[in-house]
């Protein structure tokens, strides 16, 4: 396993109760945008991205849920991490909000969708290493 | 590889008490049908429509729409791997029912797309709009997980359609293609002034809902790797691929996939068409670095001139196609990609996640952002519950007067990366 390798930063409960007591999980209760900027934060202090901010065809402003696994390890800033973020969160603009008006139920397929794509992105870091 | 293609022409869809095809009228015995898809027993329940065109039917939501084809000479069967068992296909005849498709249809999760509306505005934009449609709405059993029922209704699908497309087995076509391709060495020989132009197909493959299938492995474990461009007629690949339906290619689009039809059309006359290249769209970033650089490598390893690069889905892959984009040009392959755009309601923004110099030949399928109002229709088949809940549309989708507003994006097909849309500046 790999779990020393990679953090993922979501704000996806089920991605945290699912992993978090297995991986390095970085929980936070913010919108899908702030997620991005989380991320972006942490680009800018020298993780790099490993999966694509952009995961999944249920589009920014849609879902509310986005988790992002970036690497444990900080070196000198990754320009193709940085445009990644960057691009990614030009692109919530373009979608019009409406994470907040769906009912209860469909926010539970949000969070299972979401966690399937980063346990994708899980087992492929798993398996390099 | 030679493949015979036989077109038979199916004009009209009835229930009987029989399953047959007579005159180019297929016949389907309702309990027959049913007794294929119950065959799996996570599927509770079906129950099977017909929608024609021009009728005031709306279909939703679609997971998946499958044209019916028979493997009556050469090796394997259709759907190698995933129904027939795993042979090489591609080779010798097959019959396919043209005119017609199998769609499914049910919930799978709770914001589920597509719509096909078969009249009104919305038919204009979704090319499953001039299918007869046997439409069949599955119910899985109680406590089922999505992805277990996202499984039981793809593979319920592909049984109903081979169930139909065997019926066509003694059938004689109403008209033959014939598609032949050659090996290397017999390409450089035969067309020696000819481009060397390949197809580079990038398949979606990020997760639950957004898999694709080859041969009955998932896309997102295999390396890039090299196709006769005829496999994909008998069903080499299959979709299981269910968000974001205006851009995802359902397996009627891998059957009749209209960049490998065209390039064929133009084989031996202005390209020489090499090879069908096939990669993903992973979400971690180190198989997008390896899936793009094999698929340059295998670009120059195969001597080509040119490339065309179709994408599936947006955002992520939109990285996947400028890394192959960019890889491949940078090997002296020139390439043109398609694409769709995200380009804003007002179609203002940058259409795509990512860019780069070297894409400078791009064909986009529209902006899956563009509004649409679609007027409230007769019937339903499916259910208009998740209509509210699909990609591109919202609680406010459905108006007082039950027209729908909602973004192209809903609409299966309407901004296809293979071009197998109808939208066009012309």
């Amino acid at each position: 396993m790999n779990r020393g390798n990679y953090i993922i930063v979501t704000n996806n409960p089920l991605v945290l109760e699912k992993h978090g007591d297995t991986h390095n999980v970085i929980y936070k209760e913010v919108s899908y945008e702030d997620v991005l900027r989380e991320v972006r934060d942490r680009i800018h202090e020298g993780h790099s991205m490993l999966t694509h901010p952009l995961s999944g065809s249920v589009k920014p402003n849609e879902t509310p849920y986005k988790s992002i696994m970036i690497s444990a390890e900080r070196r000198a800033i990754d320009g193709e991490s940085v445009a990644l973020i960057e691009n990614a969160i030009h692109a919530c603009g373009k979608f019009e909000f409406k994470s907040d008006r769906y009912r209860p139920e469909v926010y539970e397929d949000f969070r299972l969708i979401d966690c399937t794509l980063i346990e994708s992105g899980m087992a492929s870091a798993d398996a390099l290493h | 590889m030679r493949l015979e293609l036989g077109h038979i022409y199916i004009k009209d869809i009835q229930f009987a008490a029989e399953s047959k095809i007579e005159d180019g009228i297929l016949y389907v015995s309702e309990e027959a049908a049913k007794a294929v898809a119950l065959e799996d027993e996570k599927i509770k329940s079906v129950s099977f429509d017909i929608a024609k065109p021009g009728e005031s039917v709306r279909i939703t939501p679609v997971k998946d729409v499958i044209e019916p084809r028979v493997k009556v000479e050469g090796r394997g069967g259709i759907f190698p791997g995933v129904i027939a068992k795993v042979d090489t296909v591609g080779d010798g005849k097959t019959y396919a029912l043209k005119g017609m498709a199998v769609v499914t249809a049910g919930k799978i999760v709770g914001f589920q797309e597509g719509i096909i509306d078969m009249t009104g505005p919305g038919a204009d934009y979704t090319p499953f709009s001039q299918t007869l449609n046997l439409v069949m709405v599955c119910e899985p059993v109680d406590g089922i997980k999505p992805h277990d029922y996202e499984a039981a209704v793809r593979f319920a699908g592909f049984r109903v359609a081979t169930y139909i497309g065997e019926l066509a087995r003694d059938l004689t076509p109403d008209e033959t293609k014939v598609y032949e391709t050659c090996t290397i060495k017999e390409g450089m020989e035969k067309y020696p002034d000819l481009p060397r132009v390949a197809y580079v197909q990038m398949l979606q493959s990020q997760g639950l809902l957004h898999d694709t299938y080859v041969y009955g492995v998932d896309a997102k474990k295999i390396v890039p790797t090299i196709m006769s461009p005829t496999e994909v007629m008998d069903g080499a690949i299959v979709s299981g691929n269910c968000v974001s339906a205006c851009d995802k290619n359902p397996t009627y689009v891998h059957l009749n996939n209209p960049v490998v039809h065209d390039m064929f059309e133009q084989h031996g006359k202005t390209i020489n068409f090499v090879a069908h290249i096939i990669t993903n769209e992973n979400v971690y970033l180190a198989d997008k670095q390896r899936s793009s650089d094999w698929t340059a490598k295998l670009c120059k390893m195969l001597d080509l001139d040119g490339a065309i690069v179709s994408q599936e889905g947006f955002g992520n892959p939109d990285t996947d196609l400028i890394m192959n984009c960019k890889k491949i040009e940078a090997e002296g392959v020139k390439t043109v990609i398609i694409t769709d755009e995200y380009a804003g309601r007002d179609g203002k923004s940058q259409s795509l996640a990512d860019a780069d110099p070297s894409a400078d030949a791009v064909v986009t399928g529209g902006n899956a952002n563009q509004v649409i109002i679609l007027p409230k229709l007769d019937k339903v088949i499916g259910t208009l519950d998740y209509v509210t809940k699909i990609a591109g549309a919202s609680e406010d989708t459905l108006r007082e007067d039950g027209s729908l507003e909602v973004e192209l994006q809903v609409l299966t097909g309407a901004t296809n990366e293979t071009g197998f849309n109808k939208l066009s500046a012309r």
